[in-house]
């Protein structure tokens, strides 16, 4: 798949006038996406209670849709707690998965009213002595994931081996570990590390009830579905096919939860930058945009991503050209050594499948402003002076576009 | 209809219909709530924890007030930790024979907020001239307080959160010293059947300190879980053990009317579940 795709010029208008509105660069929050990634992998996934990880996109007409659509919300910190509460999501719908806390995030967690942690180590769990009534945990083991683009098993998580031992702790100490959790990875390319996982955990569930008499009733299968970047992907619902086929043979009182970020965020925002400038370098045309490694662009480095992008152009000619971000650090380069028409100054990018790491990792550097975040298609209860309403999907409602913007 | 879940257990809660929202004050770092409900009538929460109920409020307020005020029997200056929806204030109002009240609240917006929208609570007691309302960390006043109390009543939140301070070792120290020889310090501890710890905690807190430590207990049907604790601390030993009939006269005296304090109640509170004094005991052998 080329990296780049040439569209006709005309289709840039739609984001020029979003330019010529809020500034330049943006990023575009179309929350009728998100509303179908939800939606696609609810039903990929049925009776499995989804919690959307905000650290992915950590954006309020996200958790606003979400919360409409009825999902919980995975936190890791005060500071997203701090946004959970400002959006009114109930705690209850909430947990915790951080492995490691301070003491003052649990409690500032227990004050928003979250009263599910993740443990992964003894001293972990004895951080919870004190807060032993009020609070359930979920024990996350590791599983050697051979086959993910991004391991999430060796920074977190106890071993197989340690979980007995881990569970008697907690009955000693008086907490109460409510279930298992593990992450399959990121982005996995197909779903046997959760198969495998989950085929483990059962057994786990299973050795703990005939040992300790304690019932996990919780099993809580992470993330990792897949979103499509430059490689195509096998769609959700093939790919949780043998993750339904197992969930069905865990015991009736197993209630499953999953914690998606990336295929819920991932394909609803995209980048608008502009070109800034442009140069000759040897048989290179370079065109510095607006955003970079270091703003939206940040997943290239973080999250190891090249995202699909979009030009604007009715030449026929092209020329081989670097796009280039705005700071001067010589790493912030967005695509290189691609043939493309040339661009003027003024003229748009666009990044797609832009909403998952991206935003969330984005920095300060060299003080350029970070991309403004642009809702588009916010479900109606929600209303907020940043909003730009649409009925269609943007790529299909060029038509009325300049009509419903004039606002 | 709109339900408000109480979110201080993970396995078990209480769950009120909310007919009216009177207030609600929302910030990153904490959310007050204050509604309607058909059994308990207004309802306050903070950070998703019942405060007080319209309903039975008086049972914590009675209590938390009468008890160390009969006992000691001469109480001329009473101090207040917290307790902004006054429900302590208009108890010890109540009592002819105290001179001076002085109350410290961090927040005075609260007491704004409470006297509007909780009326009840204060019943008017914010404008009795024996009142004097300090708007400060009752942590820090303690440890600059050249004053000193015949009675301490420390009508703090849960621990867990901005009242954390006020159950530390060093919190109680300062008490001791703003205390009156013979001085009462009784504090809200909790309860615990839920959690034992708090007063276990307290416990070997207060024992450092005072010669006659030991807690009381009253049912307040909103803090769910069985009784609740009330911490009592003193120099005095004889003050717990005062009899009935010594009450009865010392209330009988003191005129006042209470909906479920009485001189039997005051000396049955001091009647601890075995399960409580087998934990304390633990306490002292440690």
């Amino acid at each position: 798949m080329t990296r780049i795709t040439i569209e006709r010029a005309e289709k840039a208008q739609q984001y020029q006038d979003l330019l010529q509105q809020h500034g330049a660069p943006l990023l575009l929050l179309d929350c009728a996406q998100l509303v179908k990634q939800y939606e696609d992998l609810s039903s990929a996934l049925p009776g499995v209670e989804l919690f959307y990880a905000i650290k992915s996109l950590p954006h309020a007409a996200v958790i606003q849709t979400l919360k409409m659509l009825g999902s919980g919300f995975d936190i890791a910190t005060t500071g997203e707690i701090e946004m959970l509460r400002e959006e009114g999501v109930n705690p209850r719908h909430t947990l915790h998965t951080h492995p490691i806390k301070r003491d003052r995030d649990i409690r500032d967690a227990l004050r928003y009213g979250c009263t599910t942690f993740v443990v992964d180590n003894i001293w972990e769990m004895e951080k919870f002595v004190e807060y032993r009534h009020r609070v359930g945990l979920l024990l996350r083991v590791s599983f050697p994931n051979a086959n993910t683009r991004i391991d999430l098993s060796r920074k977190f998580g106890c071993a197989e081996n340690e979980v007995m031992l881990l569970i008697q702790k907690a009955q000693s100490l008086g907490l109460h570990v409510k279930g298992l959790s593990f992450h399959a990875g990121s982005q996995c390319p197909d779903a046997r590390n959760h198969v495998r996982a989950i085929q483990r955990c059962a057994r786990l569930i299973e050795e703990v009830y005939e040992t300790t008499g304690k019932l996990l009733s919780v099993l809580d299968i992470g993330g990792g579905f897949p979103a499509r970047y430059m490689q195509s992907v096998e769609d959700i619902h093939s790919f949780c096919a043998p993750i339904r086929e197992e969930l069905r043979k865990l015991p009736d009182h197993v209630r499953v939860i999953a914690e998606p970020g990336r295929f819920l965020s991932a394909p609803t925002m995209k980048a608008v930058s502009t070109v800034m400038g442009k140069a000759k370098r040897g048989d290179s045309t370079w065109y510095y945009l607006d955003d970079g490694v270091y703003g939206s662009y940040s997943g290239q480095i973080f999250d190891h991503v090249e995202y699909p992008l979009s030009i604007f152009s009715d030449l026929e000619e092209t020329e081989r050209a670097v796009l280039s971000g705005p700071t001067c650090d010589s790493i912030d380069v967005i695509a290189e050594g691609v043939e493309i028409p040339p661009l003027s100054i003024g003229d748009i990018v666009v990044g797609h499948q832009m909403g998952a790491y991206t935003a969330a990792s984005s920095t300060h550097f060299n003080l350029f402003d970070k991309a403004q975040i642009v809702a588009i298609n916010e479900l109606p209860q929600v209303t907020d002076e940043n909003v730009v309403f649409l009925d269609q999907p943007l790529q299909s409602a060029e038509a009325d576009f300049n009509q419903q913007h004039t606002l | 209809m709109k339900t408000f879940t109480e979110t201080l257990y993970d396995a078990y809660g209480q769950e009120f219909a909310v007919d009216k929202i009177y207030f609600e004050n929302k910030t990153a770092h904490q959310h007050l709530i204050i509604f309607e409900n058909a059994n308990f009538g207004r309802v306050m929460a903070l950070d998703g924890i019942v405060q007080t109920t319209e309903a039975d409020e008086f049972i914590y307020h009675e209590m938390l007030t009468h008890v160390p005020l009969m006992a000691h029997g001469a109480a001329r200056r009473v101090l207040i930790i917290g307790g902004g929806d006054g429900g302590i204030l208009r108890e010890v109002c109540k009592h002819s024979s105290v001179e001076q009240i002085t109350q410290v609240e961090i927040d005075a917006q609260v007491i704004e907020m409470c006297k509007e929208y909780l009326p009840r609570h204060s019943a008017g007691a914010y404008d009795d001239p024996r009142v004097n309302i300090v708007v400060d960390d009752a942590a820090n006043f303690v440890r600059e307080c050249g004053e000193q109390f015949d009675l301490i009543i420390s009508d703090s939140t849960d621990p867990i959160g901005p009242g954390d301070v006020l159950f530390t070792s060093d919190f109680y120290q300062n008490c001791k010293r703003c205390l009156k020889e013979g001085g009462v310090l009784v504090a809200q501890n909790g309860v615990a059947f839920m959690q034992l710890d708090e007063v276990t905690t307290t416990a070997r807190r207060m024992q450092k300190l005072f010669t006659d430590q030991s807690f009381y207990s009253a049912a307040v049907p909103t803090y769910i879980g069985g009784i609740m604790t009330f911490a009592w601390a003193t120099d005095n030993s004889a003050l717990r053990c005062a009899n009935v009939d010594k009450i009865a006269e010392r209330f009988s005296r003191a005129d006042i009317k209470c909906r479920y304090y009485n001189p039997a109640i005051h000396v049955a509170s001091f009647a601890l579940p075995q399960y409580i004094i087998d934990a304390l005991n633990e306490v002292c052998q440690s």
